[in-house]
């Protein structure tokens, strides 16, 4: 018995000790990347880049990590604890600062900076990530909400395209049929019902959630007012819209149960589940309220963040970020999904390697559109040029998705949610 | 004794009802998983498929990292199996047939384990998997896999370990054979199907197995069916058919096993159930 | 040694790889749970102080505590009841003789062997109000007008998961439940009908008794694997809509990996290990069956 033991352990100790050879031997720099695109083809066309880049580059190893949006709140500060983490990672900006409360984040001012004046960045992406003296990610793209439609459909009901809340809230109910529902609207307590209420807010003119000082305003008339508009235009929506993520939504529109949607892309769907015709698809900015004179949406810079310290690891993962960034790669890795990731600089805007992909040829007006459209976007907790990082607590929890449940679910009114929800969030960022 | 009409009516209604119940939304899965996306979506449903395409199929094993997660799954599975017989086989031989003192506090110990949410473990586990360096690696799976197997596996081998007469043991014994020597030779042919039905258990504990998983595993080289299927479907669209590609192809490895050898769980079950 | 024979000593052996095992990977996480949870830890690999039962003080006045305690509670009655009502019936059918029985009592537990997510994709598919064929059936009868958004309400939400989880879960007690049906000797049944009882009177004085080795198993099992059941619902309705599937291994996770609050969620871990220890025991004491055969095993 005595002998059998020791040889398990022994067994068991050589098992571990191959397992951890790779650590120790000598190779090219290492970069790791997490992002959040686990779509198949998107996950290849960024392994495409990634080889090219490997190619040209012998010494740096760019590996990528797709990742999941539910579970990597979760898993980033685990793994930065754990000394796991990541070189490069994505980001939005109200999940930036849970990772700067870590200690681990890089302070890319000066690489923004160089970049800036290679490619002239948008300056609205910068500054959801410039704030406490320092720059925390570097933007990469942008993306924006629309109001995805069909021509064929509105005018089939005779009605044009709203541009005002009476509009919309009038289209809505009368295309709302025994087969098709006028408008569908998510109300999950989830990322995706954070962002449409957004929109509304936006439209309502209460885009600002913070004073100057930092204190909440969340509860005021202009987001009771979103708030009620929302549950009103939400009897039109299907009912099991209320487990809805961005997925289900699309599936809505592309079999056509439901009529409008709000959303960054339907494109890709639209042309591969549904019937693919460039002609009869409609995109109108989110219709506004008569509070606010021009419509407003959603839009988020996305950036990616650097979170080693080591210079080589540092040096390798900015060759790798600037490599991106190149109009004649760029445009390739906006179009891993033609139609959601917009350019945050200049130079990409114009560039060929954006414009001549086949899928943003064909759409090409649709795309123009979300472009325009994304110029009046805003992002909650970073409004105005204030920057609120404590927004990140309130974002993890989905709180606007929860008071938007506590109104359509549960049937509290709006100014009792609106109230609740402040609530909240004084709890969430104390 | 013969059925009344009444009861045998009464029997084939039951049946039918139990078998559409059980039955019912894999066959709408699997022939769904078949069809073009164009027909999946359609509003109204097709019980009999009017198109056929093995793209779903083809995307999934392809286009996808599925083919990767199938073996991670496969290889701790097969390991977790191992472990668990490896451990728990001599302890429920030694608390059964031995007749330790102190067994039955033992016994309950191993069963209170149960009382405690898995995800109380969560966080201390994925800690200590930190410190030692195992974050990432298929062995943290195991060896949490293999936890949460066990106390069960003991339970459900007590009950075979009881169907031996002692007569044979001693018979052995007064033949000169040492306690390993009677493990080995004499009780682990005959409680083979007690074993298997371990067997059995441990693998589909650890092919199931979701939470764990997505928190230990970081890369896309070590993922497992569970978590990769959630993440392949993506959250950004639906793409229904690989999704139910990916919940048919899941399936199949639990069903073939079970195919070849699962009377044997099923009646490891039934004798664990009885023997308590 | 020790006073103990060679043979107890070998027999401890045996038994000690699975114990340090377990002690490794259950003892001690438990203990730093606890540790933890008197700490003011949010997130993960953070520094924190030690704040004594700060914690739980917060947790046991709190009302979202308490609320997950309650819908724990349905969530376990309502799975038992579902549960053990299908199994019943499940198993008294395939006690019967009929042509292909031995292959239904093996495959009765399909559902019970895929992972969960598959469950949760075949339900969510199947249940969904745009395309799903639930509804559509629904509609096509005429049973209702327009489809039902199962996930949209509370106790719809609530109830929807309930069931879904016991079709998965049913099986498992069928198999459980059939094995103690077919120890009842058929004997019994037979001078039961001579001595002219009914079908009820049987089944209140032969089936039942005879049953309660089993419902024990049932029970004790089937309560403890049902209050943590954790996955199910979170990838179902992540504990929505409204917080009204948050049961208590959901408010835990939820607490934990969303609010970050790590020392919270651990003293919440704590209450409910407690709890449930608490509950496990005395269900032991209170309803272990009492033969002599049942008391060598536990």
């Amino acid at each position: 018995m005595n002998i059998h033991f020791r040889i398990v352990l022994l067994v068991m100790a050589a098992i571990l000790a191959v397992g951890m050879l790779p650590a120790l031997a000598q190779e090219p720099v290492q970069i790791t990347l997490w992002h959040m695109e686990q779509p198949p083809h998107r996950v290849e066309r960024i392994q495409l880049l990634i080889d090219e880049f490997n190619a040209a580059n012998p010494d740096v190893v760019v590996r990528q990590e797709p990742q999941n949006w539910g579970e990597i709140y979760t898993k980033a500060p685990a793994a930065v604890a754990a000394g796991n983490a990541p070189e490069l990672l994505f980001a939005i900006p109200d999940f930036t600062p849970i990772l700067k409360d870590l200690g681990q984040l890089q302070d890319v001012t000066d690489f923004v900076a160089a970049l800036d004046a290679k490619h002239d960045f948008v300056d609205t992406a910068v500054e959801p990530y410039a704030y406490d003296n320092g720059t925390w990610a570097v933007p990469l793209y942008n993306m924006a909400h629309s109001i995805w439609y069909r021509p064929s459909v509105f005018a089939a009901a005779g009605i044009e395209p709203p541009t005002t809340w009476d509009e919309l809230l009038a289209a809505a109910e009368a295309l709302t049929t025994d087969t098709q529902y006028g408008i569908g609207l998510p109300a999950n307590r989830q990322l995706y019902t954070d962002q449409v209420v957004y929109d509304f807010m936006v439209n309502a003119g209460a885009e600002e959630i913070y004073n100057p000082d930092g204190t909440l305003r969340f509860d005021n008339e202009a987001t009771v007012k979103a708030y009620e508009f929302y549950s009103q235009l939400f009897r039109f929506s299907p009912p099991d819209s209320t487990n809805w993520t961005w997925g289900e939504a699309e599936a809505c529109f592309a079999s056509r149960a439901c009529a409008m949607i709000p959303q960054f892309t339907v494109i890709t769907t639209y042309d591969t589940q549904a019937e693919g015709d460039p002609n009869d698809l409609g995109v109108i900015a989110i219709p506004r309220s008569a509070e606010v004179e021009e419509s407003g949406t959603i839009a988020y810079s996305n950036g990616v963040m650097l979170l080693t310290s080591d210079p080589a690891k540092i040096e390798a993962a900015q060759r790798f970020i600037s490599f991106i960034l190149e109009p004649e790669n760029y445009g390739r890795f906006l179009n891993m999904e033609p139609g959601l990731f917009l350019p945050v600089t200049d130079t990409g805007s114009q560039a060929d390697s954006f414009w001549q992909d086949p899928m943003v040829v064909k759409y090409r007006a649709q795309v123009e559109t979300m472009i325009e459209n994304s110029k009046n976007g805003r992002l909650f907790g970073f409004t105005n040029g204030n920057t609120f990082p404590s927004i990140a607590s309130i974002s993890a929890q989905n709180i606007l998705a929860q008071v938007l449940q506590m109104i359509v679910v549960e049937g509290m009114s709006a100014e009792d949610a609106v109230k609740a929800g402040q609530a909240a969030m004084e709890a969430a960022i104390e | 004794m013969k059925r009344s009409r009444r009861a045998s009516f009464v029997l084939i209604v039951g049946l039918a009802a139990l078998l559409f119940v059980v039955l019912v939304p894999f066959y709408w899965i699997f022939t769904s998983s078949i069809k073009i996306p164009q027909e999946i979506i359609a509003r109204t449903p097709t019980l009999i498929p009017q198109s056929f395409s093995l793209q779903h199929y083809d995307k999934l094993m392809n286009s996808s990292q599925f083919p990767v997660y199938l073996r991670n799954s496969t290889m701790v599975a097969l390991a977790t199996m191992g472990v668990t017989l490896l451990l728990c086989t001599p302890a429920a031989y030694a608390l059964y047939r031995m007749r330790l003192p102190g067994r039955r506090t033992l016994f309950r110990i191993i069963l209170i384990t149960y009382a405690f949410p898995g995800i109380l473990l969560l966080i201390p586990l994925y800690s200590m998997m930190s410190s030692l360096r195992l974050i990432d690696t298929l062995y943290a799976l195991v060896i949490v896999n293999v936890t949460f197997a066990a106390p069960f596996a003991v339970w459900l081998l007590q009950a075979f370990f009881q169907t031996i007469p002692p007569e044979i043991e001693e018979s052995a014994a007064l033949d000169g054979a040492n306690r390993l020597q009677i493990l080995l030779h004499i009780i682990i042919p005959l409680t083979a199907p007690g074993l298997a039905s371990v067997a059995i258990f441990a693998f589909i504990t650890s092919w199931t197995e979701y939470m764990f998983s997505s928190v230990l595993i970081i890369s896309e080289q070590y993922r497992t069916v569970p978590v990769g299927l959630a993440g392949i479907v993506g959250q950004y669209q639906v793409d229904w058919g690989l999704l139910l590609a990916g919940a048919s192809v899941t399936t199949l490895p639990v069903l073939v096993l079970f195919a070849l050898v699962g009377r044997y769980f099923i009646s490891g079950l039934t004798a664990g159930a009885v023997k308590s | 040694m020790f006073g103990l024979s060679r043979r107890t000593l070998v027999g401890y052996l045996y038994v000690a790889p699975l114990l340090v095992w377990l002690a490794l990977t259950i003892a001690y996480p438990l203990l730093s749970t606890v540790i933890l949870s008197l700490q003011d830890i949010r997130i993960i690999g953070t520094e924190g102080s030690f704040v004594g039962v700060d914690q739980y003080r917060t947790i046991l006045t709190s009302d979202a505590f308490w609320s997950s305690t309650g819908r724990s509670v349905i969530w376990v009655l309502g799975n038992g009841l579902a549960q053990t009502l299908a199994a019943f019936i499940a198993a008294l059918l395939l006690r019967e003789a009929f042509p292909g029985v031995r292959i239904a009592r093996v495959w009765i537990i399909l559902s019970w062997i895929v992972p969960t997510v598959v469950v949760v994709i075949i339900w969510r598919w199947m249940l969904s109000a745009s395309g799903g064929i639930v509804n559509y059936a629904l509609v096509s009868f005429g049973v209702v007008e327009r489809p039902i958004g199962f996930f949209s309400t509370g106790t719809s939400a609530f109830a929807s998961v309930i069931l879904i989880n016991a079709w998965r879960m049913f099986p498992f007690m069928t198999v459980i439940m059939l094995a103690g049906l077919m120890r009842i000797p058929e004997e019994l049944y037979e001078s039961a009908a001579v001595d002219g009882a009914n079908a009820w009177q049987k089944f209140r004085h032969i089936t039942l008794p005879g049953l309660q080795p089993v419902l024990f198993v049932i029970g004790l099992l089937g309560t403890l694997m049902s209050f943590n059941t954790f996955d199910v619902i979170w990838l179902l309705t992540g504990g929505g809509p409204a917080g009204s599937t948050t049961t208590l291994p959901v408010l835990i996770y939820d607490t934990a990996f969303k609010q970050y609050r790590l020392s919270r969620a651990a003293a919440m871990s704590v209450v409910t290990g407690i709890l449930l220890l608490v509950f496990a025991l005395t269900f032991i004491r209170l309803m272990s069956p009492r033969t002599e055969e049942q008391e060598s095993a536990l």
